[in-house]
């Protein structure tokens, strides 16, 4: 009687709903702290100097050289999209001279290091889950565990390293491309000069905005390649334990990183 | 003593999958484990070695190094076969001062012209057979010179050449280090040519225990069905949930 009454309760919408949520809520709270746990340990880490060198070079390889066709072609693409769509219209409504600004501002404060920052979870920070999520699910992780290595030292510090190291030059760089394409296309687009772009463009660029462009790129590259991490090392389940932990990682890092970049917009541009 | 394990329990989610299972194995002595794929033999080596932790019960091991032989070999596929075999040395600082890179080199070769496969050092996993991969990954885990080995069917889908190899290192490296070393197997070969004690799982408790003769006189039930594979007998392969 009181099981049926269960079984009963158990198919009722107020209890799938409320379990749904219950259960969803907890799935995230844990994520939340498998990842600050991690970033615990990273810190304590690179604290101490367990830094291997070999590994950090080779991760920034990866972070720096291997995403950069991607985010250039990304940035400098987005770039052209914008100048294409505003530039004629701001030359006829006389506002040619500020096209260089604005779309140096706009490439500078925020599409050049978000777009950097999609372009690089889908190249790097899947690879990243990827990778530790097969090596969790093949045992080369328990195996690192036994050998007296300590997993987080060994495949995090380098990994979360190279993005705080790697992504601010190649966000310069393709900030960079962006603002020369954008040039080049307000020029093709509206006629309009480059030294009357590059004069605006000037003014559009004030050493606050560069530094906080840096951060950002600093602190994108380090969450993005932590979240992924994170997301791989807590994969379990063969094949397809694999490709739901990348999924993850790629979700939550840009959930993160829009995240990250309102809570930037708030404290530094208001 | 070397290992002691007692009254050991371990759940996962609502299943008892080590339920009070204790033994002991000596220094110099090799204990095999056999059971029903799923009765809980890996999960034993994982407790053993840290990988877990029990629910309740106790573990102790003699100081030093615990190696493993992972049942897939679990080799780094992004390391080639040397920076496999060293990767404790160069990763753990207290052995990477020990060596030199060139001690280092030297201890690799010496490892790989144990089990056989001089001179791959710069293959990688990938390129390797199964047995091959096995064989690496039994150099990878004695590097350390450890006191306590497990393995986790070590000869499992290996042809019997291959087998036999691996269960003449298991007994060598044995009379060599005198570690204790655990194993667990299916295989009969592997019992009768490397355990010096059996023991068999079933529904997460020991069902019999003693020497692989006593294990081959068949004068228990559990093991009379074992050894005669035979459907008919004490233990039921219980389809999971
Ligand atoms: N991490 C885990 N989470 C949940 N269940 C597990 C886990 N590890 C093992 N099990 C379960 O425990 C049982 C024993 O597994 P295992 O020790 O691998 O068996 P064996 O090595 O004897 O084949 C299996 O039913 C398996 O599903
Ligand atoms: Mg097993």
């Amino acid at each position: 009687m009181d099981y049926s009454l269960k079984k009963y309760y158990k198919q009722s919408a107020t209890y799938k709903i409320f379990s749904g949520i219950f259960t969803y809520s907890a799935a995230i709270i844990s994520t939340l702290g498998d990842i600050s746990l991690n970033a615990v340990e990273v810190a304590k880490c690179i604290l101490k100097g367990q830094i291997d060198r070999r590994e950090l070079i080779e991760q920034c390889n990866r972070f720096g050289i291997s995403s950069l066709p991607i985010t250039l072609s990304i940035v400098g693409m987005t770039s052209v999209i914008v100048a294409s769509q505003v530039a004629l219209e701001m030359v006829k409504q006389g506002g040619g001279n500020f096209v260089g600004l604005l779309m140096t501002m706009l490439i500078v404060r925020e599409v050049g290091v978000i777009m950097s920052g999609f372009a690089i979870i889908s190249m790097i920070g899947s690879s990243l889950a990827s990778e530790i999520a097969t090596m969790r699910v093949t045992e080369q992780i328990d195996a690192i565990k036994v050998l007296k290595v300590n997993p987080i030292r060994y495949l995090f510090v380098p990994r979360v390293l190279s993005g705080l190291i790697m992504m601010p030059p190649v966000v310069a760089i393709a900030a960079a491309v962006g603002v020369i394409a954008g040039a080049i296309t307000a020029n093709l687009t509206s006629g309009l000069g480059y030294l009357a772009f590059f004069d605006s463009a000037w003014l559009g660029i004030y050493m606050k905005d560069l530094s906080v462009c840096m951060l950002k790129a600093a602190t994108f590259g380090a969450v993005i390649a932590l979240i992924s991490c994170s997301c791989g090392y807590a994969a379990h389940g063969g094949a397809k334990g694999v490709g739901e932990a990348t999924t993850k990682a790629v979700v939550w890092s840009f959930v993160a990183i829009v995240i990250l970049d309102m809570f930037f917009a708030m404290v530094f541009f208001f | 003593m070397s290992i002691e394990v007692k009254n050991l329990v371990k759940t996962f989610g609502d299943k008892r999958v080590i339920d009070g299972v204790s033994f002991k194995v000596n220094n110099g002595e090799t204990l095999a484990i056999v059971g029903f794929s799923g009765s809980g033999k890996s999960t034993i080596l994982k407790l053993i070695c840290g990988l877990t932790t029990p629910d309740s019960g106790e573990i102790i091991t003699s100081e030093g190094d615990i190696a493993m032989v992972f049942q897939y070999s679990a080799l780094f596929d992004s390391l080639n076969v040397a920076d496999n075999i060293a990767f404790a040395l160069h990763e753990r600082k207290e052995l990477r001062k020990k060596y030199t890179e060139k001690e280092i080199k030297n201890i690799v070769a010496e490892k790989l012209e144990l089990v056989g496969l001089k001179g791959i050092e710069n293959k990688f996993p990938s390129e390797l057979s199964g047995g091959m991969q096995k064989r690496v990954s039994f150099a990878r885990a004695i590097v350390t010179e450890p006191k306590t080995i497990l393995y986790d069917e070590p000869t499992a889908g290996l042809d019997p050449i291959s087998s036999t190899l691996i269960e003449d290192y298991i007994v060598r490296l044995k009379d060599e280090t005198h570690a204790a070393s655990v194993v667990v197997t299916h295989q009969m070969s592997t019992i009768t040519r490397t355990a010096n004690r059996v023991i068999m799982l079933y529904n997460g408790k020991v069902v019999f225990e003693g020497t692989p003769e006593e294990m081959l006189r068949q004068d228990n039930e559990y093991t009379k069905q074992f050894c005669m594979a035979s459907l008919e007998g004490p233990m039921r392969m219980i389809a999971e949930n």
